[in-house]
């Protein structure tokens, strides 16, 4: 292990470690924690600069409630929840299908096909932007959730079928041989074989996906004009705007919609972390 | 039946399931192309046309996958498809994914780089005929004498070499937290928060962090620099012997206190990929170092860094991708401004393209294309390197 463990070394080192510990994760969060102390005060507090002092009233219910009571920040959160789970679903089965066959048959242009899809995972959003408006417009779901929901599952299909693809290159391929010698069919042994053993990745890109898509905010620019149909990163940018200087609802406003994607990584943390990580220890 | 009947029998076409897939195929597209919004507008009861496009689009895409389910029982069901199962069927798993991929992204890439030699503003007129004209290399031509397209290249280098901070600090943050002291864990995760929140949160944020009279900075700054007097009549006044600096409000600091906020998610991202790589070290060659007197910084270089590899080749491929994709921060927090000085190619392009008052397709589609060819670099890389590994495992 490396560094050396700190057990190894003395007592003073030790306690200097534990104590260095939570300092630097103060600093590390400063802002956020600012933030949240910024969104709990009374609009007074932030007049005279009151940053770090302890808020002279806690308004925290108050400052919540303003924001969803004031504002469409409830329906913004319900927008993207039905953008983000529809989407979640379509990219992960897809990539399930797609995964398979580039990982688990031996045909000539199985590499090509996952470079296409890896190669385009990583192309700037910007490069697709105007066709995909324009192909949006032409079978007239713009500016409709589901036509976000079409592109969103369509491209995050390249992220899950990089990802599906080198998981299940990695299951014992003995196993499908034997099952198709039996006789088998090919959609059989995907299904009752082959789904079982990957629920785990299938897990990590559900986390991940909900994570990406729930954050996503160019593409809700790109492809929303409609107020009704606005996820809350994009409601949220708004509402810097309508509560001008009225930072601690700015605040409050920012911090809810950053929730749901904080609980979602400390439920499935260990999937989310396989997930990102994927290659990381590799080779 | 004997054995090789019945293993014959496994190969016949079935003709009734055959006719019943292709017949369901085909009433489901005629059913897909007949229904259109304007008949769902006048046979639903749908006061606006607007309000009739998604129920449309669900009626149609239903049909889709009716239409997909009756050619897979039909196909499935040929003696052709059954003596060559193995071949075949990787194409049938691929068929929905990969075509709906290409629509969604690799063909729209060639469509973009074709806009780019037209002028056009995204419309059609009423019969449905493209506006635009062909100009040839006529964008690329007033691309290379605009100022604006030097800033946002010059920004996009500024955040290219910057982002690449992350890596490093990620680094150290991974080593400094490598550690198996109780509650550590909890701490790992607290450090990878910043990763998890929206740009547009952190973008927020820094925003309000780096506002010069009541965020963050001014307050530390005060510290320093200021000084606090109540005067006679019992007010607090604040006078400041340098005043604090108006980050984003500055041509000169605002690029940067974007990438600052940048790299905050970013190195958190390094960190979990470096501690992930930190865990798989191997104890024992680690080992064979300390017995050898390798340590601290020499160990690291030496024996460490080597074997984190695949992290930061990781670590720099995302590191990139995050820098040349930088948008949302810049929306949120200047939006290119002051005086466009904080643009991004990625920002530029949508700024000229749907931006307030432009509609430049043609013009937009070349400042994409050349991102795209920037990006291109590292993603033949990356491929390169992803075929070197494949064919090592082969």
């Amino acid at each position: 292990m490396f560094p050396a463990p700190i057990e190894k070394s003395s007592a003073a080192t030790q306690t200097a470690y534990k104590v260095a510990l939570p300092i630097a994760l103060l600093i590390w969060l400063l802002p956020l924690i600012a933030i949240f102390l910024t969104s709990i005060r009374p609009a007074s507090d932030i007049n005279t600069g009151n940053v770090f002092g302890i808020p002279s009233e806690f308004n925290l219910i108050e400052n919540y409630s303003t924001v969803f009571a004031q504002t469409d920040a409830w329906n913004y959160m319900l927008n993207t929840l039905i953008i983000t789970l529809p989407t979640m679903v379509v990219a992960v089965a897809l990539a399930c299908l797609t995964g398979y066959a580039l990982a688990i048959y031996r045909f000539k242009s199985a590499l090509p096909i996952f470079f296409i899809f890896v190669a385009g995972n990583f192309v700037p959003f910007q490069i697709l932007m105007l066709p995909v408006i324009d192909l949006s417009n032409r079978l007239e779901i713009y500016n409709t959730v589901p036509g976000l929901v079409m592109f969103h599952a369509a491209f995050q299909t390249g992220f899950c079928t990089l990802f599906m693809r080198n998981f299940m290159k990695a299951l014992p391929f003995e196993l499908i041989e034997s099952a198709r010698i039996e006789g088998v069919g090919e959609f059989r042994i995907f299904w009752h074989l082959v789904l079982p053993l990957v629920r785990p990745a299938i897990a990590a890109l559900a986390v991940l996906i909900f994570t990406f898509i729930w954050n996503d905010f160019f593409w809700a620019t790109v492809m929303i004009q409609d107020d009704a149909s606005l996820p809350i990163t994009v409601g949220v940018r708004s509402l810097n705007g309508e509560f001008v200087q009225q930072w601690q609802l700015v605040s409050a406003a920012s911090l809810l919609a950053a929730v749901p994607p904080v609980i979602m990584f400390f439920l499935m943390q260990k999937h989310f972390i396989a997930g990102l990580t994927l290659g990381a220890t590799k080779g | 039946m004997t054995v090789s009947e019945h293993a014959n029998s496994r190969y016949d076409t079935s003709m009734p399931k055959v006719a019943m897939g292709c017949a369901a195929a085909v009433v489901a597209l005629l059913v897909m192309f007949s229904i259109d919004v304007t008949w769902v507008t006048e046979n639903f009861g749908y006061e606006k046309r607007t309000d009739a496009r998604v129920p449309t689009f669900f009626i149609r895409m239903l049909f889709l996958i009716g239409m997909l389910a009756g050619a897979f029982v039909a196909f499935t069901n040929l003696s052709y498809y059954k003596r060559n199962r193995v071949a075949l069927a990787p194409w049938l798993f691929l068929s929905v994914g990969l075509a709906f991929f290409l629509i969604y992204v690799i063909i729209p890439i060639f469509q973009s780089i074709s806009y780019s030699f037209t002028k056009w503003n995204g419309l059609y007129d009423v019969t449905g005929t493209w506006t635009g004209e062909w100009v040839g290399f006529e964008n690329y031509r007033i691309l290379f004498g605009d100022p604006n397209f030097y800033t946002s290249l010059y920004n996009n280098v500024l955040w290219l070499l910057l982002f690449m901070l992350a890596i490093p600090i990620g680094l150290g943050i991974a080593l400094f937290l490598n550690q198996t002291v109780t509650g550590i864990r909890i701490y790992k995760s607290m450090f990878f928060f910043p990763f998890v929140i929206s740009q547009v949160v952190v973008g927020l944020i820094f925003s309000w962090a780096y506002n010069p009279e009541f965020g963050l900075l001014s307050e530390i700054w005060g510290w320093f620099f200021c000084e606090q007097k109540i005067n006679i009549v019992g007010n607090i006044t604040t006078s400041c012997s340098v005043d604090p600096p108006s980050i984003l409000g500055e041509a000169k600091y605002a690029t940067y206190g974007i990438i600052a906020a940048g790299l905050w998610p970013q190195i958190a991202y390094c960190m979990i990929l470096y501690l992930t790589g930190l865990n798989n070290v191997s104890p024992d060659q680690v080992e064979a170092g300390r017995l050898d007197g390798a340590k601290g910084w020499k160990m690291l270089r030496h024996v460490i860094l080597p074997q984190l590899r695949p992290a930061t080749f990781i670590a720099v491929v995302v590191t990139v991708i995050g820098a040349l994709r930088s948008f949302d921060m810049i929306a949120t927090m200047t939006q290119g401004g002051p005086f466009g000085s904080t643009n991004v190619l990625a920002y530029y392009m949508f700024d000229q393209a749907v931006g307030e008052g432009v509609g430049r397709y043609g013009y937009g589609s070349s400042i994409a294309t050349i991102l795209f060819f920037i990006m291109l670099i590292y993603i033949s890389y990356f491929l390169w390197r992803m075929y070197q590994d494949e064919k090592a495992e082969r």
